[in-house]
């Protein structure tokens, strides 16, 4: 008689275990699935296509406000300028009316001399080192005047953004000039803020965890 | 058998059904049912253009359901005499990740789980390896004196390791050079991830989720059309923005312009000068994969 | 002919159904655990497989690593086979069909756990040649969809025709599983040679990209396998009247003693290879072994996989494994010490760092650990009822002499006194 009753009991057993596991089943005692948490947006000046500045050039492109640019305001054309003060290191002092300026133009500021580029006579131009005379929006063949292989790299669309169509019969393509990135007068490329880094599928949560 | 016993085998049996039906319970969930249509939708390489049009009405209708906008969807197909290269100055890439988001933008990318293409390691200088790179970098501003900034993303190498292992072809080099998955397709297997030395797969663990007001509704079957649970992505360099002539998102948005792509064929193009210009390499190169993504460090 | 057939088949079910208590409680408890894993499967299927531990990082876990040691028990089986066929050992001759039967359920089990793994298993059919597009001969992963399946018909068709024949009383005729046994021979170190493939070619992972993975393969399976045998052959001595040799016990003792001997050598082989020369392919052994920038989550894993496996071998160097209990002890150190060390300790540490040098490590989840054991149940279940089905025609208790019809073939099988283990 052992077989019979170990078998009842057995088989009693198996149908408690599955009603116990439906239960389970049913109740979603474990494993209950709960989504990612939700990651804060990504601040849309990280995915707008601006440049770090905005040259004289772009701004008369796009009919922004050039009164900055209007030296001859308050500079009489032919005016010649004072002599330039310089400090014991040798770096230019900016006159009060230009103290929001930065000159950090070359390594150990050797080209903070303002007269380098600007015109003395009118200061709404620029003179190349060999006398050419240039418009303010031109500022890009002054660079080139000094910085031949990255002008170089730049006419052949190397250096600096080239954008817009990279098939030229299909659209126009995007140049842009040096003061769109380079500050004329401390050109180093700025720090720009850092975008946000990458999430892990599975991050390290102390609190909301969440697993199967 | 007597009765007693017989209504004991019924009850487990009874009981064993209620456990079964109660353990399916979960598929009471399954949303997303795909249709009959996508389930036996053919490979692309086998689809006629009538069938072709069918797919990518069925993917706008999918869209809009989802989205709530209509999308415009297109096949876009390689152009002849065009093999894109990418070459990155890493004199230039100053390490602000704005690439890696307008990636994310334009490809339509999971946002919850975080799909990314594009990695930017932050490597000490004097060094390539990686595992010296820091991917978490978080400082307020970059860049950091001392380091220089990686991006990495698929380099659609001329002998891709992924394609090779795909054991349905859910994923072939066209003749551009780009490397594409067919996402209808795709069996999930994650082989191609395993495979890939550079970590440029991605694999949709979950549905992905996209906010509906950053959804781009210029689509590509091939590239940036929406992707569902259960199958890889990875960069394929814009393929609805490259294939009309124009730039990649990582490129249009790239500050410095430490970027650099076109058609290789074309002597004239930036690519073409800085592969003959500058010196340029790529990263494990042993591997044998001959990537189609070069670096080079400028003056 | 087809009505005999179907004759045989439905005794064979119904034979399945019957058993003392015991039988139907394992098969209960067998049951209840494949109900877990079904549950875990389907909130799989809804959610995808965030819910479990893998990630871009580390893509593969415990489903790949459990498949690849169940396709080397699997390839096991033939170690059987060898002896019987190669060296006409007439004293394994049946526990060759035990041995098969063991390898078509780990052949079902590697067939769920590649399923379960797949993001979308509804698309299986796109694997199919013809209608679908099959990477074959370039994929390793085609590859393995042939071999894996086609062993599967091999064991199937040889067990079936071996079982049917002994069920209908009359010999087998040579011709229909001779051939097939000896391609089975050089299948079944083809279906592991063809996953340790899977891994060896990906030159990406310096962890995996080594001649050796193929041998080291092979060689734990050969340990871990005929270790299982030996454990399952003395649960069919305990459980059912047939009668199993203490012969066969120690011959398939030897096997396991000098697999595990290749296997250890092979070992200190990479150990040496990946540690001399500390170049920055390393890695992922550093990783495993020693930990890498403050993670070190499989270290435990490893040397405990490494200790069981040098006691192992130590114990079955003695002549002290000659007796039984301390040979199943050796047994369950080698099977867990390979299990951790083929799945855990191969699989994983491949991810780890990534090819970009991310460190990012895994942990199973409870969903995905209830997967695991669900399938296991499952292909514990089948080799239960196969057991069932093929005892008691091997023994001559279920054959086509005694078929009555209407009658359900009662058989409730004695609780034998323990046969005295040998000292």
């Amino acid at each position: 008689m052992e077989c019979p009753s170990k078998a009842s009991l057995a088989l009693t057993g198996l149908a408690v275990a599955f009603l116990a596991l439906a239960m389970a089943f049913h109740l979603e005692i474990w494993g209950r699935y709960e989504p990612p948490p939700a990651l804060p947006r990504v601040d849309p000046s990280f995915t707008n296509t601006s440049t770090v500045r905005t040259s004289l050039a772009e701004l008369k492109r796009t009919g922004g406000d050039t009164s900055e640019f209007a030296c001859n305001a308050c500079h009489e054309v032919g005016d010649h300028a004072r002599k330039l003060r310089l400090d014991e290191k040798g770096s230019v002092i900016l006159p009060d009316a230009h103290s929001e300026l930065v000159m950090r133009h070359g390594r150990s500021n050797r080209n903070d001399n303002c007269f380098n580029c600007h015109d003395e006579a009118n200061r709404e131009m620029l003179r190349t080192r060999d006398g050419r005379m240039l418009k303010l929006e031109e500022s890009t063949m002054l660079c080139a005047s000094c910085h031949g292989p990255t002008y170089r790299d730049w006419e052949s669309g190397i250096h600096g953004r080239t954008s817009g169509f990279w098939k030229r019969d299909l659209g126009p393509i995007v140049r842009k000039d040096c003061a769109d990135c380079h500050d004329p007068h401390a050109p180093a490329f700025p720090s720009v803020k850092t975008a946000p880094g990458p999430h892990g599928l599975h991050q390290k949560q102390e609190k909301g965890k969440f697993h199967g | 058998m007597d009765r007693r016993s017989f209504l004991r085998t019924s009850a487990v049996v009874a009981a064993g059904i209620a456990a079964i039906a109660a353990g399916l319970a979960p598929l009471r969930d399954l949303k997303n049912f795909e249709s009959v249509e996508e389930f036996l939708q053919k490979h692309y390489k086998e689809l006629t253009p009538e069938e072709m049009k069918q797919a990518l009405e069925r993917i706008s209708r999918e869209v809009e359901r989802q989205y709530g906008l209509r999308p415009h969807v297109r096949d876009l197909k390689p152009m002849d005499g065009v093999e894109f290269a990418y070459a990155l100055n890493l004199t230039r890439c100053i390490g602000c990740r704005k690439c890696v988001h307008a990636c994310v933008a334009e490809n339509n990318q999971s946002r919850n789980p975080e799909i990314q293409y594009i990695r930017v390691l932050k490597m000490p200088n004097g060094t390539l390896d990686m595992e010296k790179g820091d991917h978490n970098y978080a400082t307020e501003s970059v860049p950091e004196k001392g380091f220089f900034y990686m991006p990495v993303q698929c380099h659609q190498c001329h002998n891709p390791p992924c394609v090779k292992v795909c054991p349905v072809e859910a994923t072939w080099q066209e003749s551009d050079g780009i490397t594409v998955i067919d996402y209808d397709w795709c069996i999930g297997c994650r082989y191609c991830e395993a495979a890939c030395p550079y970590w440029a797969r991605r694999f949709n663990f979950t549905e992905p989720s996209i906010p509906r007001d950053q959804v781009n509704p210029n689509m590509a079957y091939l590239g940036n059309r929406p992707r569902h649970q259960g199958v890889m992505e990875k960069c394929h360099f814009c393929i609805q923005r490259t294939r009309e002539g124009k730039y990649p998102a990582c490129l249009e948005v790239c500050p410095t312009g430490a970027r650099k792509f076109g058609n290789v064929l074309d002597p004239n193009s930036e690519i073409s000068q800085i592969l003959k210009n500058k010196r340029v390499f790529v990263l494990k190169e042993e591997v044998g994969t001959l990537p189609r993504f070069f670096y080079y460090f400028d003056v | 002919m087809i009505k005999n057939y179907f004759r045989f088949l439905l005794r064979c079910a119904r034979i399945a159904l019957v058993g003392d208590w015991r039988y139907h409680l394992w098969l209960g408890w067998l049951a209840v655990i494949c109900l877990l894993g079904l549950n875990a499967w389907c909130k799989q299927l809804v959610h995808g497989l965030i819910i479990t531990g893998m990630s871009d990082q580390v893509s593969w876990g415990v489903y790949i690593a459990n498949f690849t040691f169940l396709v080397g028990v699997a390839a096991a089986a033939v170690m059987l086979v060898i002896p019987v066929y190669v060296y006409k050992n007439k004293e394994l001759h049946d526990l060759v069909i035990f041995g098969e039967l063991l390898a078509v359920s780990a052949i079902i089990m590697c067939l769920l756990f590649v399923t379960v793994d797949l993001g979308r298993p509804d698309r299986f059919w796109h694997m199919i040649p013809v209608i679908g597009k099959f990477n074959f001969p370039g994929s390793m992963l085609s590859w393995d969809v042939i071999v894996l399946n086609g062993y599967l018909i091999l064991n199937l068709h040889i067990c079936g025709y071996l079982l049917y024949t002994q069920y209908q009383g009359r010999a087998p005729s040579k011709w229909f599983y001779i051939p097939f046994v000896f391609v089975g021979i050089v299948w079944a170190v083809s279906i592991h040679t063809v996953t340790a493939f899977l891994y060896v070619g990906l030159g990406g992972r310096p962890f995996w990209n080594s001649a050796i993975v193929g041998p080291r393969f092979l060689a734990s399976a050969f340990t871990a396998g005929p270790a299982l045998i030996i454990l399952a052959l003395q649960i069919i001595r305990r459980t059912t009247d047939y009668h199993v040799t203490d012969r066969a016990l120690l011959t398939l003792r030897s096997i396991v003693q000098v697999s595990m001997l290749v296997n250890v050598f092979l070992l200190l082989n990479e150990v040496f290879k990946e540690f001399y020369t500390g170049d920055l392919h390393a890695s992922s052994a550093r990783y495993l072994f020693l930990g890498l920038h403050g993670h070190h989550a499989l270290v435990p894993w490893i040397w405990t996989a490494i200790a069981f496996n040098l006691i192992s071998m130590t114990l079955l160097l003695l002549p002290l494994s000659r007796s039984l209990r301390w040979l199943d002890l050796a047994c369950v150190l080698a099977i867990v010490g390979i299990w951790i060390e083929k799945g855990m300790g191969l699989v994983v540490p491949g991810f780890v760092p990534t090819p970009l040098g991310e460190l990012v490590e895994y942990t199973p989840t409870l969903n995905e650990t209830l997967i695991c054991l669900g399938i296991w149940a499952f292909g514990l279940m089948c080799y239960t009822i196969f057991l069932r089905m093929s005892v008691p025609i091997l023994q001559g208790k279920l054959s086509k002499a005694n078929e009555t019809p209407g009658e359900i073939n009662r058989v409730c099988p004695a609780i034998q006194s323990r046969t005295a283990t040998s000292t």
